[in-house]
């Protein structure tokens, strides 16, 4: 089990002022994660670019140091450790690079493993096995150049389990692939936690990808932890906020007044607003029916009814807005 | 040890695959050394060379003297373009695997190095025996010698390639490190006139670079009969360097990890 | 609508520099054109012993060697750091991935590569007369300096580099190599060019390839303007074979150029 408990990495940036003047400026990546990864389980770690998500799974992956917190890796501590970590964990990331386009996969696989040290037998077995898995068997001896964007990242997912490791990070792994491809690689992600008991991060910043994988979910921001806990709990939290934009003809501050007062009947936690002559409304009630209904009391002709689908950005604003009201409270 | 020799070898595959992978790479490492050789050669011709102080050379042997020193310069000055190359992985993120896996960075470093030095200078030292060959009566070579001044030759040559790797791959501005380290090797180290007339403050910076010792060793060896007791300095000379170079690179890694550790960036000077 | 792109493309490429350069980048330039003067003095002084041949003077009409490779080397240093920047401008923003937005703007390259130049000249001129004081240490001295001879000397090695530039940009967005390709032509340039001994020297296919490179001929008329030794019917003759050959680059060069550019973007998609 991988377990961090207040997690904080501050760097020490220089800035560069001129020609000859800079100075030096603290930024807090991560100010304070704990989080904890079983055997078997896929956690998620959701947030915003720049939330603190790439500096974290660099710190669970031994790569940099925490400035403070614990790291416990089955017990042992990582901080102090770092080379026995590597031995078991290994981390793939999204995009094309970070393989050689001008080796072929069989031959990228075997650079990696010479690097983990492998008994040559074992890895030609492992090699060939792992790009079964990936579908790439028939590709093993093509240029990496000449693969598609999915076939680059399937290679990639061998190459990440090239050392058979326990704990995989996968860092945003389905960025810009089409629908098709992802949903492969989240059924080969749900393989490699279910049948083959792998201990699973996975970052992203797409609410459905985390909503259809994670066991478990740490929602950051601003390097902290905003909320965590099974997909269940937050499923109420973030995932079943529905979002309406509704306008209506003639609309102005009075009727959106109106409309404020009759959703608070329903909803007195709805967040309404108006903007460009449009009502936002986010609520975790249906509201659709209400809008309709309201439309047709005061006698209003429809502009607009429209429910969209949940976005990280909202919830994100939204929870760290409930947070500042938790703590004042 | 055999973890080690795995990834030095690993490492050497797959430079080669990844970058010396079309011939034209072989023929445009050889055009460069060789425009070089031909420009301080022909440079002689505005010169009286029978004129010059050093005894051992003269105008039947100056070719010689010459490709010796270029073709010795080709396996130091390979490494360069190899490690710039090298130094890419990091905006590649390749780098990053390669630290996140248990292997030996030295291991790592060695492997790139040896690929790049052999690879590099091959075409150039096969152009090299050449002339060599076929200007044989004016060579006076110490058979033995030659053979202990080669193991220590290739012994430098790969060490300089890994200092240089280590510090192409962990520094931001490559352009000026050739400035300081590559360029001035030519004149420095005595590739086209020899140390041994130098002034003394050039003498002292001559002394900065491997390629001076061995590259005399070279010349004695191969020009002017030397035996390995009369060369004793210069090989003592090479094999203190030898321990410098591995210590020096031992400390950038070990350096590296740490700050990459702390800052995320493998970047240090 | 031309004027407004040389500006632009000054004003960002003086901010790039500004910001991502530091002053080693210049002074690793004048290092480098310190080496060769170096190398030549250690050559003349200490190696050879001032002897020079016989048939040195009778070809270049001169005795002093040092400044007849100085100015040379001077002149190295003026080409090298044109084409580094004019050329590798193009593959730099083929790198950062600048040069799809860049194509899309419908601005003419010639614009574009001006300003890269002027703004380069700029800052090569100041380059070169900080080498050429280190020149003066090692012996560079001017015999006979023809203001006339000299002006024309440095616009038609503007021009003529300009060219040279060009087909060496080109060459790189083809091959997408910079390292090896700027390296070799400039080694090629120092062996053929008669940088720091005459090209007669050279065996008869050398010396054709160093008289259709322009460099040559700049060189030469440069040597004249300041050191005399060549009568003025031959520096006009030199000035107009190497004006004609320039504009054979450029005219080459600009098709070249936006055919290289397509090709460049297509091995970028695949």
């Amino acid at each position: 089990m991988i377990e961090v408990r207040n997690l904080k990495k501050t760097y020490d940036v220089k800035r560069r002022d001129g020609l000859f003047k800079s100075h030096r400026e603290k930024v807090e990546a991560v100010k304070d994660i704990s989080m904890r990864i079983e055997a078997g389980q896929i956690v998620g770690l959701l947030g915003i670019n720049g939330a603190g998500k790439t500096t974290t799974i660099k710190m669970l992956t031994t790569l940099i140091e925490p400035t403070a917190g614990s790291y416990s890796f089955d017990g042992l501590d990582a901080i102090a450790h770092p080379t026995e970590v590597k031995k078991q964990i290994n981390m793939i990331a999204g995009g094309e690079r970070m393989i050689y386009w001008r080796l072929t996969a069989y031959e990228n696989l075997w650079y990696y493993g010479q690097l983990y040290g492998i008994e040559n037998v074992i890895l030609k077995q492992r090699i060939e096995k792992l790009l079964k898995l990936v579908g790439l068997e028939d590709k093993a001896n093509i240029p990496v150049e000449t693969f598609s964007k999915g076939m680059k990242q399937r290679l990639q997912i061998a190459r990440g389990m090239i050392n058979d490791p326990k704990y995989i990070f996968l860092d945003e792994p389905t960025i810009g692939l089409d629908a098709v491809v992802t949903q492969e690689l989240h059924e080969e992600i749900m393989n490699l936690a279910k049948k083959q008991e792998k201990g699973i991060l996975l970052t992203s910043h797409y609410l459905s990808e985390v909503e259809q994988l994670c066991d478990y979910i740490y929602l950051v921001n601003n390097g902290e932890l905003i909320v965590e806990g099974t997909k269940r709990k937050l499923t109420d939290f973030v995932f079943l906020r529905n979002q309406y934009a509704f306008s209506t003809k003639g609309m102005d501050e009075g009727i959106y007044l109106k409309l404020k007062n009759h959703i608070g009947f329903v909803d007195k936690d709805a967040d309404v607003s108006f903007e460009g002559g449009k009502t936002l409304i986010t609520s975790k009630v249906e509201l659709s029916s209400k809008l309709a209904e309201f439309a047709l009391d005061e006698k209003l002709t429809i502009n607009e009814l429209h429910k969209m689908e949940p976005s990280l950005e909202q919830a994100v604003i939204k929870l760290s807005k409930e947070m500042q009201k938790e703590k004042m409270a | 040890m055999k973890y080690f020799l795995k990834v030095v070898w690993a490492e050497a595959v797959k430079q080669h695959r990844n970058y010396f992978n079309n011939w034209t790479i072989y023929i445009s490492l050889f055009i460069w050394p060789l425009f070089s050789f031909l420009s301080a050669y022909y440079s002689y011709s505005a010169f009286d060379v029978d004129g010059t102080l050093i005894s051992y050379i003269n105008g039947k042997n100056i070719l010689v003297f010459l490709m010796l020193g270029y073709m010795a310069m080709s396996f130091f000055r390979s490494v360069v373009q190899s490690a710039w190359n090298f130094s890419r992985e990091r905006q590649s993120g390749t780098l990053e695997y390669i630290y996140l896996s248990t292997a030996n960075r030295l291991a790592v470093l060695m492997g790139n190095a040896l690929s790049s030095v052999f690879e590099s200078a091959i075409v150039m030292l096969v152009f090299g025996m050449l002339i060599i060959i076929s200007n044989r009566d004016s060579i006076n070579v110490n058979t033995i010698s030659l053979g202990i001044v080669l193991i220590i030759f290739i012994a430098m040559a790969l060490l300089w390639g890994v200092f240089l790797n280590a510090c192409f791959l962990y520094s931001r501005d490559t352009d000026f490190l050739f400035t300081i380290l590559e360029e001035p090797m030519e004149i420095f180290a005595g590739v086209k006139v020899p140390i041994m007339i130098f002034p003394a403050w050039a003498k002292i910076v001559s002394f900065i670079f491997p390629l001076t010792y061995v590259l005399e060793a070279l010349r004695q060896v191969m020009l002017n009969d030397a035996s390995v007791s009369s060369l004793s300095n210069i090989l003592f000379a090479c094999i203190g360097i030898i321990i410098v170079l591995l210590s020096a690179t031992l400390f950038t890694i070990g350096i590296v990890e740490k700050h990459m550790r702390k800052t995320g960036n493998v970047v240090l000077f | 609508m031309e004027y407004k792109v040389l500006k632009a493309t000054i004003t960002k490429e003086f901010q790039v520099r500004l910001r991502a350069y530091p002053i080693s980048f210049m002074v690793g330039c004048i290092l480098t054109s310190f080496y060769t003067t170096f190398g030549a003095w250690l050559m003349y002084h200490y190696f050879f012993r001032g002897q020079l041949s016989d048939s040195f003077t009778g070809l270049t009409g001169t005795s002093d060697y040092m400044s007849y490779a100085i100015v040379g080397s001077l002149m190295y240093l003026f080409v090298v750091r044109t084409c580094l920047n004019v050329s590798r401008t193009l593959m730099t923003e083929l790198w950062e991935g600048t040069l799809e937005s860049l194509m899309l703007a419908p601005f003419r390259r010639v614009a574009y590569f001006l300003g890269n130049m002027l703004l380069q000249t700029i800052t090569t001129f100041g380059e070169t007369a900080i080498a050429a004081i280190i020149g003066v240490v090692f012996g560079l001295r001017i015999h006979e300096f023809n203001l006339i001879e000299f002006v024309v000397a440095v616009l038609i090695s503007l021009y003529c580099f300009f060219g040279v530039s060009l087909i060496l940009g080109c060459v790189m967005l083809y091959t997408r190599n910079t390292y090896i390709t700027q390296n070799t032509l400039f080694t090629a340039m120092f062996l053929v060019c008669g940088i720091t001994f005459p090209k007669e020297y050279l065996p008869f296919g050398l010396k054709v390839l160093g008289s259709i490179i322009p460099v040559t001929d700049c060189v030469s008329i440069m040597r004249a303007s300041l050191l005399g030794g060549m009568p003025q019917a031959q520096v006009v003759k030199l000035a107009i074979k190497a004006l004609a050959v320039g504009t054979v680059y450029i005219a080459m060069g600009m098709p070249l150029m936006k055919h290289a550019e397509r090709i460049a973007l297509e091995k970028m998609e695949g």
